[in-house]
């Protein structure tokens, strides 16, 4: 498909299909989604909008392959490396200096897997170095070539303290606590179903019924509302003071997305959004993308800044509503006044608010630290988090809000 | 319209100043026939930009407020199962033969917003904008792919109505939820960012009759550093709209801090921002004479530097 516009400043005489089939293809190579239709649409946009100038031709293309506000920093980036320094065209490899070639276009995502994890050595989540002795792979989900620890193995595991745990041992009781996790608070939304048992009468069902009875309603349908899950929001401590508790916690938080679509972050002075990597179906793979994006584990606490930067930011509206669990020991280093501030505002804003602290089982426990004692009087409840035990039950609390009324 | 300059005059033409980008992107929404999904923070234009489309193309405008549970009986049409009955009785009472071909016809559907773009029949395309679809959930979104691929709706008792003039479908987002894949994949997208205080200016310079210049100026740079703020809820082009319709309803010409508190609930949403507005205007502490609270004094909330004075 030849350009036959008259004199395009760019592109000229360029095979428009070629061209957005490669310029679509260097994208998805970054980890920008796009596929047949966006290239189709940016085959068809460059028709009808010919890319007299730099600035029309990164806004045709960018209306027409990216979809989601996320990927636009991906889209500027690979359209600078394509486009910025030098004529744009040709695109071909062997014009491009070598030099250039390739490198700069793939772009590092978290995403792509194919870089080493951050860190250095090994899994930057690992608590225990890892174990590659002759022994063979050991780790991750590699673990065909492990024996198949008995159930009563893992029940004994479950009561002991994080820090005794090696990593295949961890890995395995996040399985169990993935199995846990069954039931799921949920809410009546406003959308109606039909069910026996309801109330109301479905009017459009029930004419259709009487359609077949001469147009009296003998059938009356009737429907109720939809029960949904709840939203639930998690957000995990990494930082220094949390070490032990880390590779446990990735375990949690990857349970909970996997299982119930929950939103997920780690914290320590900044705030990492970890739904998307956790998601991936590899346990290994997303345990180790989550590592690769957390920059700042094993550093200070900012709890009180990371709540109100969550609130901030635009993944504050799925706190309305849903179900927020705070996993952390409750040292902040910003003021107390400051976390008193955010936990208002979160529990304006969230139904429930529970808070897992890894110290609160240990027997004379009081909520002292100063972060602690100023958020426990917004949290619903205060549970220990020390063992898989303790998650496992935290999980069966989570059951409970399905029925509680407030 | 036949390029994107066009787009951008007959929007002003109408009182709207679209960027480049937002311009492309309805350009090609419209000659590609695609739905354009417009997203951005509350208060960029969103929903006004569609307005304007209508007026710009000289259209009826057609507009689906989304909310969750809605249903096809909502959003695409409804029988009217009343005037069925009745007429079911009528024909009984005369004794006359009833078939599905005479209760299902045009006369007893109920046309919604959907519905009712695909059957427009104008001289032109209607405008459609299906407003904070974010709100509403999974299964409306499904609901709409028919729509939005091939701009036909199904009626299973009538057949399928294909719009002879596709409309132009608008979706606006706020990103309280994520829209799914497929939804996005039949969309051209566009992201609409806050503009810089100049653009805000001249946006708002359109919008508000009766504002005085300096007024206008100092108050987007006012809103502009405002945002840098932590606030819970920053203000939006429609919050410094509102403000200077305010002001200029006051009949204020400059701005001063006794005027900003006044009119504070214009900008500030929620006690912790008015409050946090309130605290950071230099004249709002007590010591600082009243006289002082020039224009350029106001516009540093942050005690950043002062702005130049305005002539």
């Amino acid at each position: 498909m030849p350009a036959t516009e008259p004199a395009p400043g760019l592109l000229r005489g360029t095979d428009r299909a070629a061209f957005a089939v490669a310029f679509v293809a260097r994208l998805r190579r970054a980890g920008l989604p796009a596929g047949l239709t966006e290239t189709d649409d940016l085959v068809r946009a460059l028709a009808v909008s010919p890319p007299a100038s730099r600035s029309i031709l990164y806004w045709t293309a960018r209306v027409a392959v990216v979809r989601r506000h996320a990927d636009l920093a991906i889209f500027d980036r690979v359209f600078a490396t394509v486009f910025d320094g030098g004529p744009p065209l040709p695109l071909t490899r062997s014009a491009v200096p070598p030099n250039r070639r390739d490198d700069g276009v793939h772009v590092t995502v978290p995403g792509t897997g194919d870089e080493p994890a951050a860190g250095g050595e090994g899994l930057p989540w690992a608590t225990l170095p890892t174990i590659v002795s002759a022994g063979g792979p050991s780790t991750g989900d590699d673990e065909t070539h492990l024996p198949e620890p008995r159930p009563s193995a893992l029940a004994a595991l479950a009561a002991s303290p994080f820090e005794d745990l090696d990593q295949a041992q961890t890995a395995a009781l996040g399985e169990a606590l993935r199995a846990a996790l069954t039931h799921w608070p949920q809410r009546r939304s406003r959308r109606h179903s039909p069910d026996p048992t309801g109330r109301r009468v479905a009017l459009r069902p029930t004419i259709a019924r009487a359609r077949r009875t001469g147009w009296e309603a003998i059938t009356v349908v009737r429907e109720r509302p939809v029960a949904r899950p709840r939203r639930v929001v998690l957000l995990c401590d990494v930082s220094e003071s949390m070490r032990a508790q880390a590779a446990a916690y990735l375990q949690m938080m990857r349970a909970f997305t996997t299982v119930a679509d929950a939103e997920v972050f780690a914290f320590a002075t900044r705030l990492t959004r970890l739904t998307v990597p956790l998601r991936h179906t590899s346990p290994r793979e997303a345990v180790d993308q989550a590592g690769a994006a957390v920059a700042d584990r094993f550093g200070g606490t900012r709890i009180a800044a990371n709540i109100a930067a969550l609130l901030d930011s635009h993944h504050g509206n799925a706190v309305r509503g849903g179900v927020v669990l705070i996993a952390s020991d409750g040292w902040d280093s910003d003021p107390p006044a400051a976390m008193t501030a955010a936990m208002a505002r979160l529990r304006r804003r969230a139904y429930r608010i529970l808070w897992l602290n890894p110290r609160a089982g240990v027997p004379g426990f009081a909520p002292s630290v100063g972060g602690m004692a100023a958020a426990l009087g917004f949290c619903d409840r205060l549970l220990p988090a020390a063992t898989f035990a303790d998650l496992t039950e935290a999980a069966r609390h989570l059951r409970k809000l399905a029925t509680a009324r407030r | 319209m036949n390029n994107p300059e066009e787009v951008i005059q007959r929007l002003d033409a109408v009182d709207y100043l679209a960027d480049d980008g937002l311009a492309m992107a309805i350009f090609l929404a419209l000659r590609l026939g695609k739905p354009l999904l417009l997203e951005g923070e509350p208060g960029v234009g969103k929903t006004a930009a569609a307005k304007a489309l209508a007026q710009a193309l000289d259209t009826p405008f057609l507009r689906l407020q989304c909310y969750e549970g809605l249903t096809a009986g909502e959003a695409l049409y409804e029988w009217n199962y009343q005037r069925q009955l009745l007429h079911i009785r009528l024909a009984e009472s005369h004794g006359a033969a009833l078939d599905d071909s005479s209760l299902f016809t045009t006369e007893f559907l109920q046309e919604r917003p959907i519905l009712r773009a695909v059957r427009h029949d104008g001289p032109t395309a209607p405008v459609l904008l299906i407003d904070e679809i974010d709100r509403a959930d999974d299964e409306f979104e499904a609901l709409l792919f028919e729509f939005l691929g091939e701009a036909a709706v199904t009626i299973p008792e009538l057949g399928t109505f294909a719009a002879t003039r596709p409309p132009v479908v608008v979706l606006t987002s706020n990103r309280s939820r994520d829209l799914h894949d497929a939804l996005r994949r039949r969309c051209l997208y566009h992201w609409i960012p806050f503009p810089t205080p100049d653009r805000a200016a001249s946006i708002v310079r359109r919008a508000v009759e009766g504002a005085s210049d300096p007024l206008i100026r100092d108050a987007c740079e006012f809103i502009g550093r405002v945002r840098g703020l932590d606030l819970d809820k920053a203000p939006g082009l429609a919050e410094t709209i509102d403000w200077v319709s305010a002001l200029a309803a006051l009949g204020v010409t400059e701005l001063v801090a006794g005027d900003v508190l006044r009119t504070i609930g214009a900008i500030a949403k929620t006690p912790d921002d008015r409050d946090l507005i309130g605290g950071a205007l230099p004249s709002a502490s007590p010591s600082a004479p009243s006289s002082a609270s020039s224009s350029a004094g106001v516009g540093s909330p942050a005690g950043g530097p002062m702005a130049p004075p305005t002539p």
